[in-house]
């Protein structure tokens, strides 16, 4: 940021001593009185514009708006005043910019008139720098273009880049009139051709050419082509020697190539992808460049893949092999990496291979060069913390007999004599997440016949490994993974020997095992991803004693290995689903996650945690201020971070990317969730609300049409799930991720409730009463129909349900039904009938409330345990029976349908008392009662809200019930069982449960067990005494 | 696994890998995209091939403010490496190394004299890392870093201020081998 944002800016040296101290500390009013008599003596009008700027400092609206006054005059009279007057007056509206006034309107085209005048002088840049930092993007091109005439030929290319980049930048701002904007596409596209055959043509380019000469330049040529201009410009041009990927990487630039190869990639342009990685990876080998430069996986793969796409792709596929078997030649002098990426190239080409290629008899034995491969790679690699990563999407799409081989013949011989027994864990732990990965895969199962000798089959499909019924996936095999991975751990675990040398290991081979234990649990348990299909609470659909048990066992390994990001991040995520919030948070907090990575993690704790568990809102410090402070920060000025900083070193490409980068965040979707979290968070707690959200300085660009983007990096999770699946973390969460549609509908929701809570000043006493009323009435009814109309349209979009939760979908369906009725309500004169329409929306407000009620309150109170939810089946069920969750408690998992539910609620009664206030407000200015609202309108309102109070007061119950059923005792004995199953139980169902008793081994017996359930209970306990103070009217 | 390429900002949304562990410090935006800005074939990547980020390199190229151009701890032309860090899956296959000579590069290019960086004398392995690669401790600075890192009874860490010559320095005049017996105070290192 320049300075002159702050302090005020020095006075011309020509100004008398007196006039300066004056300005300088700040004696506004002897600076108007000296600057007044200066004025007059002198004639200059500079001293009128200290007078003017000393005014606007002064308390009076008037004098405040002087300085605009001024310079809306030189706008409108086309005068260029000088410098100094231009930042006195800037200081002087600093305040204003932004909000009330547009630079663009304003000092924008004065600066840019004086750099027209003026293009030599080193000032003239400081203008284009004080008008990118407003983004002034129209001023800005302007001055650009007079700074590039005047400097045209110098060596300083900068000027002629500035002018080209600002046009194209202006050609796709929304800044530039839809007029002009083909003319500026155009002149940015021409500007650049022109450079670029200059380059072409010219044997050496001078700096003082106006050709294309650092990679920077020649970048930003391809990617305005790439928007503005044709395709087939585009790849003549990257297909020439000189300016062409091949060309440029001669001379060790790889930017444009790494570029080209992306852009061609969506175009489908597979023969030219081809032809480049080729061209590019021989260089490597016959000293065009260094050897290794573009020896990227990214590289090899594409090449791998736009050899299986084009014409001939048998002899692409032979000439991949062949100059990946050359670069395997001279691997020895790479480093580990690059060996590593030949070795993962291989088995990238392997894969592409047509499969008539690999092996005729591919079906009738495993051992195919794929498999082979594998096994090559894994003999290498096996005890690299990447291993499993690496291979996995290759074993996931082998057929099954490969996969039969690999687990059963490759992989267990691939220790040969080796005896070393930390090498061995490590394999088998590797082992172990193969086999989990493999019941990811479809191809491990068969489908069945649903009837077999006359009796219905309860499970769709055979499992190809055990032969045993399956459903997805296959239950039995999850068991003996399981099973097997904890005989493993426990081994472990008594070795001293294998205990000591694990420090030198890559990973601890425990914390493997656990993750596949732990995810095995949590699939057996029957945790399927929260979408809109999966209604049921988590108690109903999940198994609580496996859940239960999954649970316990990471958070044992978590202890024995805190410092493992991705056991923490799952735990985090398997505590908020067990509705234990503050525990939750307590294992978030050493994550660290703070300042630029906030956007794309924060999400993983921070979404929807009001509606779970409002109270950790009520800490010691504002929970979200860290996110709330990254984003004033970044975002609090028009401009990019940093701009200016690329612009001044000429990174064009940094400028394009900092721009886009800067739009992505202006539109994230974790900038919306910081808003509406808060914002809910503070009005549970009666909390004031500072600023309507739709004022808000994050939301100034946002409307319905804007995209919001959803940021969430959900790269830190273990996944062991194979693609063929959902990814781990929807199993996780509690429901759907962040999206446009959410966003968008909770950014209505809230101005929705900023129109029903508006107070107006305590002294604000309009003068003309009628009149204002009018104008309020007029605007209020836009804005609901505004309101209503969207919320409506985001509802009703096809993707919207699988975005949400059925208690969100409800709840913002009863906001949108909210705003039609008041709509209704409002306009609906006295004397006419009120439409039935009113009515049917209250009716179906009255029902969609009932709804979230019956889903809340009718949760049953004890829940599903192995014993009740599983099919009997001798193989496969889990033989354990359980405690049970007493009174009212299965709900602590469930508070996000409580908040729904007490937020539409609210919202019926904000709604109804907005209303009558209207009434009220209507009945006080004109007596006659002509212009009220309907009395029958008003009683289907009263009625409303009756129900609404009724609801709200349960929900205060509900919380009261909680709280008793929670400090009763017994509650760790209860967890306990429902996690391991009585001890009668065990007695009563005579087959000891095989599972239970495993992960209690593993864990470390009862006793560490009773330890973590008396942390549940208390986080649920500290929830629900947030619960407790949340206000209910 | 791994593709090397130049930084760009989205690659903000995918550094969990590295950032979430404890010895890689996470800055504020301004911070990263000053070094894009100004800096950006200095800011290099390694990229999974799901697109997380295992490593980068953050650097600069320059010298002192002139107003210190004769105070003997001037430092003439030459880069500096700001921050480097390997995801903890990704280590010791030579991401680190490949990074740092990819700046290297960029320093000879430039005509730097020397490349240098600073590290917590506790961080042994870090300066391992780097005494393998030719760098070699110039001087300590007193209690550099505001906190330790790992002990947290004390309220401040000194730092090795570490070097290696590039091929401009042909005499090695911007060397020395007895580094870790030069004390400063932080005031004097900018
Ligand atoms: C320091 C760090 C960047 C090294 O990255 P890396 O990719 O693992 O290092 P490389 O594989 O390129 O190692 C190159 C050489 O450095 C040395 N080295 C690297 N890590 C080492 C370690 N932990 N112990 C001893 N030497 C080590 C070795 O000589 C190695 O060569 P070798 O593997 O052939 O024996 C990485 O450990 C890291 O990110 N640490 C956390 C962040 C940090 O401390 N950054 C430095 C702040 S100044």
């Amino acid at each position: 940021m320049a300075p002159y944002r702050y302090g005020p800016p020095a006075l011309k040296s020509s100004v008398d001593v007196q006039l300066q101290t004056a300005f300088s500390d700040g004696n506004w009013h002897t600076v108007i009185r000296l600057a007044t008599k200066r004025a007059s003596t002198l004639k200059d009008p500079y001293y009128e514009a200290i007078k003017v700027c000393a005014e606007s400092q002064l308390d009076g609206t008037a004098e405040k708006c002087g300085a605009l006054v001024a310079i809306d005059e030189l706008v409108k009279n086309k005068k260029t005043p000088d410098l100094d007057t231009i930042e006195l007056y800037e200081w002087a509206c600093r305040d204003f910019f932004d909000y009330d006034v547009e630079y663009a309107d304003t000092l924008g085209p004065l600066r840019a008139r004086w750099a027209k005048a003026n293009p030599s002088s080193p000032l003239a840049m400081q203008c284009l720098q004080a008008c990118l930092e407003r983004w002034d993007l129209v001023s800005a091109q302007q001055i650009a273009t007079s700074l590039d005439k005047a400097h045209a030929n110098t060596a300083d290319r900068r000027y002629m880049f500035w002018n080209i980049i600002l046009t194209y930048l202006l050609s796709i701002s929304p800044q530039c009139t839809d007029a002009s904007r083909k003319v500026y596409s155009l002149l940015a596209v021409r500007q650049l051709e022109r450079a670029a055959d200059l380059t072409e043509n010219s044997e050496k380019l001078e700096p003082t050419d106006r050709g294309l000469l650092t990679e920077e330049e020649v970048c930003l040529y391809y990617r305005v082509l790439r928007s503005h201009g044709t395709k087939e410009d585009f790849i003549s041009r990257v297909k020439s020697p000189k300016l062409g990927a091949i060309g440029q990487l001669k001379e060790g630039k790889k930017l444009l190539l790494c570029e080209t190869l992306d852009t061609l990639e969506t175009w489908g342009e597979w023969d030219l992808i081809y032809q480049l990685c080729r061209e590019a990876l021989s260089l490597g080998l016959d000293g065009g460049t260094t050897p290794f430069l573009v020896c990227d996986l990214q590289i090899w793969r594409k090449f791998a893949a736009a050899a299986s796409k084009v014409a001939d792709s048998e002899s692409a596929l032979g000439e991949v092999q062949t100059i990946l078997n050359k670069y395997i030649e001279i691997k020895d002098t790479a480093s580990a990496m690059y060996k590593k990426n030949l070795s993962l190239a291989l088995l990238e080409a392997t894969f592409r291979l047509p499969a008539a290629a690999l092996n005729p008899n591919r079906d009738k034995t495993g051992l195919s060069p794929r498999v082979v491969q594998i096994g090559l790679f894994l003999d290498q690699y096996f005890e690299r913390l990447s291993a499993f990563d690496d291979v996995k999407g290759y074993v996931a799409e082998l057929g099954f007999d490969e996969i039969k081989t690999l687990m059963e013949d490759v992989l267990p011989k691939m220790l040969g004599e080796d005896v070393d027994k930390a090498r061995k864990a490590v394999l088998n732990a590797l082992e172990s997440r193969l086999r989990y990965l493999l019941t990811t895969c479809p191809q491990t199962l068969s489908p069945q016949p649903s009837v077999v000798d006359g009796e219905t089959q309860d499970k769709p499909f055979q499992c190809r490994l055990c032969d045993n019924p399956a459903s997805i996936p296959c239950e039995s095999c999850l068991k003996k993974i399981l099973l097997d991975a904890s005989k493993a751990y426990k081994e472990i675990r008594g070795d001293k020997e294998l205990v000591d040398s694990i420090p030198r290991l890559d990973k601890d081979p425990r914390l493997d095992l656990a993750l596949v234990m732990g995810t095995s649990l949590l699939k057996l348990s029957g945790l399927r991803p929260r979408t809109t299909d999966v209604i049921r609470p988590l108690w109903q659909t999940v198994d609580a004693g496996l859940f239960l048990q999954a649970v316990l066992l990471l958070d044992a390994q978590l202890k024995e290995t805190p410092g493992d990001t991705e056991l923490r991040l799952l735990l985090v995520q398997l505590y908020l689903l067990l509705g234990c919030a503050s525990y939750a948070y307590q294992l978030w907090t050493p994550l660290d996650v703070k300042r630029t990575i906030q956007d794309a993690l924060s999400p993983l704790f921070f979404d929807r945690i009001s509606s779970l568990s409002p109270g950790l809102f009520h800490g010691t410090r504002p929970l979200m201020e860290p996110l709330r402070s990254f984003y004033s920060h970044n975002l609090g000025d028009r401009s990019p971070v940093r701009i200016w900083d690329a612009f001044s070193a000429g990174s064009y490409t940094s400028i394009l990317d900092i721009v886009r980068y800067d739009g992505n965040l202006r539109r994230s979707c974790t900038v919306m969730m910081t808003l509406v979290e808060e914002r809910r968070a503070t009005r549970c707690y009666g909390g004031k609300i500072d600023v309507e959200i739709e004022e808000h300085f994050l939301t100034e660009n946002i409307d319905d049409n804007t995209t919001l983007v959803n940021n969430t990096d959900y790269g830190p999770f273990p996944n062991l799930e194979s693609t063929h699946g959902p990814p781990v973390h929807e199993y996780l969460r509690l429901g759907p991720g962040l999206s446009n549609e959410r966003s968008h509908l909770a950014f209505l929701s809230e101005q929705y409730l900023d129109l029903l809570l508006y107070k107006p000043p305590k002294d604000y006493r309009p003068s003309k009463q009628t009149e204002v009323a009018l104008r309020d009435r007029e605007y209020t009814l836009e804005t609901l129909s505004r309101l209503s109309n969207s919320l409506t349209d985001f509802l009703h979009q096809p993707t919207t349900p699988s975005r949400l939760t059925v208690a969100e979908t409800t709840y913002y369906t009863v906001l949108s039904l909210l705003a039609a009725a008041l709509l209704i309500a409002l306009s609906t004169p006295r004397s006419d009938p009120v439409p039935k329409t009113l009515s049917l929306l209250t009716g179906s407000i009255k029902s969609a409330i009932a709804s979230l009620r019956t889903d809340f309150f009718s949760l049953p109170s004890s829940p599903s345990t192995a014993a009740s939810k599983m099919t009997p089946d001798k193989t496969t069920t889990i033989t354990r029976k359980g405690g049970r969750l007493p009174g009212v408690s299965p709900s602590l998992t469930e508070m996000p349908t409580f908040a729904a539910l007490r937020d539409a609620a609210l919202a019926v009664r904000h709604s109804a008392a907005f209303v009558v206030a209207a009434h009220d407000r209507e009945l006080a200015r004109d007596r006659s009662g002509r212009s009220g609202v309907h009395r029958d309108v008003l009683a289907e309102m009263r009625a409303l809200d009756a129900a609404a109070g009724k609801v709200l007061g349960e929900a205060k119950g509900h919380v009261q019930r909680l709280k008793e059923v929670l400090s009763e005792g017994g509650w760790l004995d209860r967890i306990l069982e429902l996690a391991f199953g009585g001890a009668e139980n065990e007695e009563e169902g005579g087959r000891e449960d095989e599972v239970a008793r495993t992960v209690e081994e593993v864990i470390g017996g009862r006793g560490a067990a009773e330890e973590w359930a008396g942390r549940v209970v208390e986080s649920w306990r500290e929830g629900v005494k947030g619960w407790g103070m949340v206000k209910m009217e | 696994m791994a593709n090397f390429r130049r930084f760009r900002p989205d690659d903000l949304n995918k550094l969990s890998k590295c950032n979430l562990d404890p010895f890689t410090e996470t800055y504020d935006l301004g911070f990263y995209l000053q070094y894009y800005a100004k800096w950006p074939s200095l800011f290099q990547v390694a990229e999974d091939q799901h697109g997380n980020i295992i490593g980068y390199i953050m650097g600069k190229l320059e010298s002192s403010p002139d107003v210190y151009r004769f105070s003997e701890h001037y430092l003439p032309w030459h880069a500096h490496i700001t921050a480097v860090t390997v995801a903890p899956e990704a280590r010791r296959l030579g991401i680190g190394k490949l990074l740092t000579e990819q700046l290297e590069v960029a320093a000879d290019a430039n005509g730097a004299w020397f490349v240098d960086l600073f590290v917590r004398v506790s961080n042994h392995k870090a300066i391992a890392f780097y005494k393998s690669m030719g760098y070699s401790v110039f001087r300590v600075v007193k209690d550099y870093y505001g906190e330790h890192s790992t002990d947290p009874t004390l309220s401040s860490e000194d730092a090795y201020d570490m070097r290696k010559p590039m091929k401009r320095d042909v005499k090695r005049q911007h060397v020395r081998d007895d580094g870790e017996k030069h004390e400063v105070d932080p005031s004097v290192v900018w």
